[in-house]
């Protein structure tokens, strides 16, 4: 079955090489081709340390590839952009900024009147479940707290796709439990193309309209699902649990 | 102002140990000089503590030389803080300059290389050639003491700015201009205050021995005064004063640092 | 790598800066050299100080080297002897803390120089005021750095040698102290800087030979070269001190001590 919507972001061929210290070509990607539909939650799913984020990198400008190209809206991507923003596995929000700095710093960087910033930011603060805490230091706050923080910061420069790099990797299972739910409620209220990196299945299943399956590196794409269960979903959920072990067994054939 | 004056009451009660340490240690540290002073003879003299204190207090009204020992304070204290200032600026210019750009850094760094292991003070006989016997050499002391301090910091502190950071302002639309005042500038702040607070500590010091090798004033010139007219009162009040303002000095920076620097500190 | 990149750029950047000097001096004539000597003048003098001449200040540049490293080097050599145990028992023995903390507190603001008026009156301007004074501002930097590396021992460390039955003085040599022993090292090498430091201050304001009495005798003599030749040798011997410690660390402290420091 074929995704619906328009195309937004397309990857072409994409591969990355490093040059080792002792000189060697270490191949991270190699030839990763894929599109990306409009308000899609797409995740890429693939084990630990299988070049996630060297994609996520080259999709957000930040890295350029060794070969093909990422194009977002027919134009090609070479540097970062704010219609692209980024959620990333640890905190990336500026220490030295309050939740309420941090989260209108992209629109004050487009040069957006103090009043109207701070409007949208409010909205986005409250919608991430923050209220109360816009003049509190990231240091002051929890883990979880943290990455909401860092979810409303890249939904206020207004993206039309958000790329988040493991962000509940670093959280307790608790705590990871209720910002994939709070995610979702969040990502149903204020639609936009997601493109989220895991390596936790459950986490994939409970949040993606499609998976990619990545393998080890070199990263390739091996197979890719549609999950068409209805949301919320139910970690328990007979169908979930089929769906669970089906990806499982394509990851890992012993099992 | 009630709430303060409970909890540093509950302080102090907490701490009733420390407190009687502190009490036990400076009177143990009293009584041997007062026995050391009634012992003291021939050429190693050591004034009585109570004598020392007289001669502090009355010092702040009946000028030592030309001058109370609070115009002293002031006319070394103005010293400190123009070669402080100057050498604060250059030196965060220099030093962040030198971080984000390698190219500035291969011009700059072996030049400084050459003169960082010449300590200041033995620019002190090349100065006074240069600059005269009166403040500006003194001055020049200063500035090139806290200089080196101030450069090396902001280039550790605009070299060790998160990666990641820099991507997320870049991706956040900030433009080179803004990544460089929102981003590495506040990055590096810790690391630049950490820079001032030695560099004020040595430019201190280094005030303080300019002033004992030559000069006509402030508190250094008080205690040379005092070691050539084998005073040795007026000796330690010079260095009662150099003490005090010295650890005003750095209480100075640590609550300015606090005010600027709350963001970096960690919540426990 | 950047660094080896830009390689050219320090060798241009160094000579520019030697021949502005040259010009300056020799060449314009803006500067006198009594105010500021020409490179070649410089070399010259120090030519003649290193093949032993004793003018301007009546001793060899060997001479004023060996007296100076002499009281440099005592009064460095107690100052750790004595800073470095009293920073690890301050940090290790809470009554020790509790008595010496606040005295140290006390005179810790006043810098070491500034002691210097004091004890030449006391002891006279020979040998002695000048060991004390290095003394003074060489265990400062041993004893805050002693003190801060015991404090750093991971409590979690201290409760696993608690289980194995550790004596309080086990605990203390080996799981205190190879924890503190990187900070220690930074502590010597601290003090040693400001032993030296010291030293040239001392020196310039009561001594009759060393390396401080050569550069002030240079100028009330008006002879700028000396004071430079004096100059760049107390710059070097000072940074030939710290890379020495720095070996002679590094074969005790072995490959651990230089990652971490």
């Amino acid at each position: 079955m074929e995704p619906a919507g328009n195309i937004i972001l397309r990857c072409e061929h994409l591969s990355r090489s490093f040059t080792t210290p002792s000189g060697t070509d270490y191949r991270v990607l190699g030839d990763v081709s894929f599109d990306v539909r409009e308000n899609e939650f797409l995740v890429l799913f693939g084990p630990g340390q299988c070049g996630k984020t060297t994609l996520l990198n080259l999709l957000a400008g930040l890295d350029q590839p060794t070969g093909g190209f990422v194009e977002m809206q027919g134009e090609p991507v070479h540097a970062p952009s704010p219609s692209r923003g980024v959620v990333y596995q640890t905190t990336s929000l500026f220490p030295w900024l309050t939740v309420m700095g941090n989260v209108e710093f992209g629109p004050a960087s487009r040069g957006i009147p103090k009043a109207e910033r701070r409007k949208q930011a409010q909205y986005f603060i409250d919608l991430v479940g923050l209220k109360g805490f816009e003049k509190s230091y990231p240091n002051q706050l929890s883990g979880g707290m943290q990455q909401r923080a860092g979810i409303a910061r890249a939904y206020c420069s207004d993206p039309s796709v958000l790329l988040m790099d493991e962000p509940f990797g670093h959280l307790d299972a608790q705590t990871r439990y209720m910002m994939e739910q709070e995610l979702e409620r969040i990502w149903r209220a204020e639609k936009r193309t997601v493109l989220f990196v895991t390596n936790n299945i459950e986490e994939a299943l409970y949040l993606a309209d499609r998976i990619i399956l990545l393998t080890n590196c070199p990263s390739v794409i091996c197979k890719e699902y549609m999950v068409n269960l209805p949301r919320p979903r139910n970690y328990v959920d007979p169908a979930f649990l089929q769906l669970r072990k089906e990806i499982t067994r394509e990851m890992d054939p012993t099992q | 102002m009630q709430r303060i004056g409970k909890t540093v009451w509950k302080r102090l009660k907490a701490n009733r140990q420390t407190l009687l340490w502190i009490v036990i240690s400076f009177a143990t540290l009293l009584i041997a000089w007062q026995v050391a002073s009634m012992l003291s003879q021939g050429r190693v003299q050591i004034p009585a503590p109570l004598e020392v204190f007289e001669a502090f207090f009355r010092s702040m009204t009946v000028p030592i030389g030309k001058n109370t020992i609070l115009e002293h304070a002031g006319i070394s204290l103005w010293r400190v803080l123009l070669g402080f200032v100057v050498a604060s600026v250059i030196g965060m210019a220099i030093g962040i300059l030198m971080g984000v750009s390698p190219k500035a850094h291969a011009v700059i760094n072996p030049l400084f290389e050459f003169v960082r292991p010449i300590p200041p003070i033995a620019w002190i006989p090349l100065s006074i050639l240069w600059f005269g016997l009166g403040s500006s050499n003194k001055i020049f002391i200063i500035f090139l003491a806290s200089f080196t301090y101030v450069t090396i910091n902001s280039y550790e502190g605009a070299r060790n700015v998160d990666p990641k950071l820099i991507g997320a302002a870049r991706m956040l639309g900030a433009s080179r201009r803004r990544v460089f005042t929102h981003v590495i500038f506040p990055s590096s702040v810790p690391y630049i205050f950490a820079g001032l607070q030695i560099a004020l500590s040595v430019s201190w010091a280094a005030e303080v021995a300019a002033e004992i090798i030559y000069s006509q004033n402030g508190v250094g010139w008080i205690i040379t005064m005092g070691m050539n007219n084998g005073n040795i009162t007026q000796i330690m009040v010079g260095m009662i004063a150099i003490g005090v303002i010295g650890y005003l000095l750095s209480t100075l920076m640590r609550v300015v640092e606090g005010r600027l620097c709350r963001w970096n500190r960690q919540e426990t | 790598m950047k660094r080896k990149k830009y390689l050219w750029l320090s060798i241009v950047s160094v000579l520019c800066v030697l021949v502005l000097w040259e010009l300056v001096t020799d060449v314009l004539r803006l500067m006198p050299s009594y105010m500021l000597p020409s490179p070649l003048e410089v070399c010259k003098a120090f030519a003649y100080k290193v093949s032993g001449g004793v003018n301007p200040d009546g001793a060899s540049l060997w001479t004023h080297i060996a007296t100076s490293l002499k009281i440099a080097l005592g009064g460095y050599l107690a100052g750790v002897v004595i800073g470095v145990p009293l920073g690890i028992a301050m940090a290790w023995y809470k009554k020790v803390d509790l008595f010496v903390k606040p005295l140290f507190d006390l005179l810790r603001p006043i810098p070491p120089l500034a002691w210097i008026p004091l004890m030449i009156l006391w002891f006279g301007i020979g040998y002695g005021a000048k060991v004390v004074i290095i003394f003074i501002s060489s265990m400062i930097a041993c004893v805050v750095n002693s003190y801060a590396g015991i404090k750093q021992t991971r409590q979690v460390h201290i409760w696993v040698a608690k289980t194995f039955a550790a004596t309080n003085l086990q605990i203390l040599f080996r799981v205190a102290l190879p924890t503190a022993r990187p900070m220690i090292l930074t502590g010597l090498k601290t003090s040693l800087g400001s032993a030296w430091m010291a030293l040239v201050a001392a020196e310039l304001l009561a001594s009759t030979s060393g390396l401080g009495y050569m550069i002030q005798m240079a100028r009330q003599m008006g002879r700028a070269d000396i004071i430079v030749v004096g100059m760049i040798v107390i710059g070097l011997i000072g940074a030939a001190l710290s890379s020495l410690l720095d070996l002679l660390t590094s074969r005790i402290g072995g490959k651990k001590t230089k990652r971490r420091g």
